[in-house]
């Protein structure tokens, strides 16, 4: 299985006492987040962590398709490849990213903590963010409104993506090369591509043998 | 009938009920001891091909860590209303869903893959591509919750399409192909079949 969906949650819930852990607990509880700071999802050291920087080897290849955050206290995603934010105003400066109000987790949550109303998406990650070998990559929240230790908010991110290995990512290679899009369907269609070329090429050589294989 | 769509729902309520204790730990939703279970693991045999195409579990929404009032059907502790449940594919030995340092996570929050879906409740993920589980794999599907204080309403759902006999053979040859196996592609596949028969036939 060389082509696998894969999503990555994290919230600001980490055991009493700490900041941070490797492995979700029962008895995680909230850690305040200052505002208008980035914190990496996957090695911020607050909340659900991963053990090293979220990175592609040589023989993988990542499309991230969709990100999204808790829409209150003005949570926003930024996604960082290497050294460069993806998203940018318009004036090629930094900007937070896409606002939760934009891309909510979950989708149809409130716009404030607590309230009634459900929000919808107003934003679709097309196209895709393509993470080459040997690249690492960030996932940044923020938030824009300051939550208080007295009451603090449980804010979290979601990304989704899709995790090609081995053989794939090579195809993966190759469809980036050609202007091709890169997603499960078309790395299928090269593949067959390949298939009926060794096969034409085998027919070809026959003939050419005077019908002898 | 050698292609047939199939669901599975596990309801950690029945049967030996899902409780606190098991709050943090997996559990199978086939055999787990918990909830409705089936008689053996999920396997397939020799003649059969399975593509798992959805699975969900009880969702959960964030809140504020004062908050203890129910909010939208669950209660709230930690600042999480909801059991903060995940869903992990297992194929034989192997977990599907992997964080990017490639070590093996939860698998799906409820909160992205609700069961069931609502206005409140609305999916962020879908499974594509889909999970296959070839001929004589044992698979599994593993649920895990944090919040102790909600596990009554634990519910998990599995969706998938059970290729068997010629079916199960036609969706292996299309894995070789590097085609995706789904009902539309396992017939297309019969109609090419049944036209180069044909189209040979007359010069016979």
């Amino acid at each position: 299985m060389s082509m696998r969906s894969q999503v990555y949650e994290w919230a600001n819930l980490a055991p009493t006492g700490s900041t941070s852990a490797l492995r979700r607990a029962t008895d995680d509880v909230p850690v305040t987040l200052s505002i208008n700071t980035e914190y990496d999802v996957f090695i911020g050291g607050i909340g659900n962590n991963i053990t090293k920087p979220a990175e592609t080897t040589a023989t993988q290849f990542i499309v991230i398709e969709d990100i999204a955050c808790t829409p209150i206290l003005g949570g926003a995603l930024q996604v960082r490849i290497n050294t460069t934010d993806y998203f940018q105003n318009p004036d090629v400066t930094d900007m937070v990213g896409v606002p939760g109000l934009a891309s909510p987790y979950p989708r149809g949550s409130a716009s404030t903590s607590g309230g009634t109303d459900n929000l919808l998406k107003s934003f679709d990650l097309y196209p895709d963010i393509y993470v080459l070998p040997g690249q690492v990559f960030q996932i940044l929240y923020s938030q824009r409104t300051a939550m208080t230790a007295a009451d603090t908010e449980v804010v979290a991110a979601f990304c989704k993506y899709t995790l090609y290995d081995g053989p794939d990512a090579l195809i993966a290679n190759k469809l980036l090369e050609l202007g091709v899009t890169i997603n499960p369907n078309n790395v299928d269609w090269y593949k067959r591509t390949l298939i009926e070329q060794q096969q034409r090429s085998r027919v070809a050589a026959v003939a050419s043998n005077g019908g002898s294989a | 009938m050698s292609m047939r769509s199939q669901i599975y729902e596990w309801d950690g309520s029945r049967g030996t009920a899902i409780a606190a204790a098991q709050a943090g730990s997996r559990h199978s939703i086939f055999i787990g001891g918990y909830g409705n279970n089936i008689s053996k693991p999920a396997e397939t045999t020799a003649t059969q091909f399975v593509v798992v195409e959805d699975i969900a579990v009880t969702p959960s929404a964030f809140g504020s860590s004062l908050d203890t009032a129910a909010y939208r059907g669950y209660t709230t502790a930690n600042g999480v209303a909801g059991p903060r449940a995940f869903i992990q594919v297992r194929i034989n030995t192997t977990d599907y869903f992997l964080d990017p340092d490639n070590v093996g996570n939860d698998g799906i929050p409820g909160t992205s893959s609700p069961y069931p879906r609502s206005i409140n409740w609305q999916p962020s993920f879908s499974l594509y591509p889909d999970v296959y589980v070839l001929p004589g794999q044992v698979w599994d599907a593993l649920v895990t919750f944090y919040n102790s204080t909600l596990y009554a309403s634990l519910q998990a759902f599995c969706k998938y399409t059970l290729y068997d006999g010629p079916d199960a053979l036609i969706a292996n040859k299309l894995l070789e192909m590097g085609i995706s196996i789904n009902p539309g592609n396992v017939d297309w596949y019969k109609r090419t079949l049944i036209q180069s028969q044909s189209a040979v036939a007359p010069t016979a």
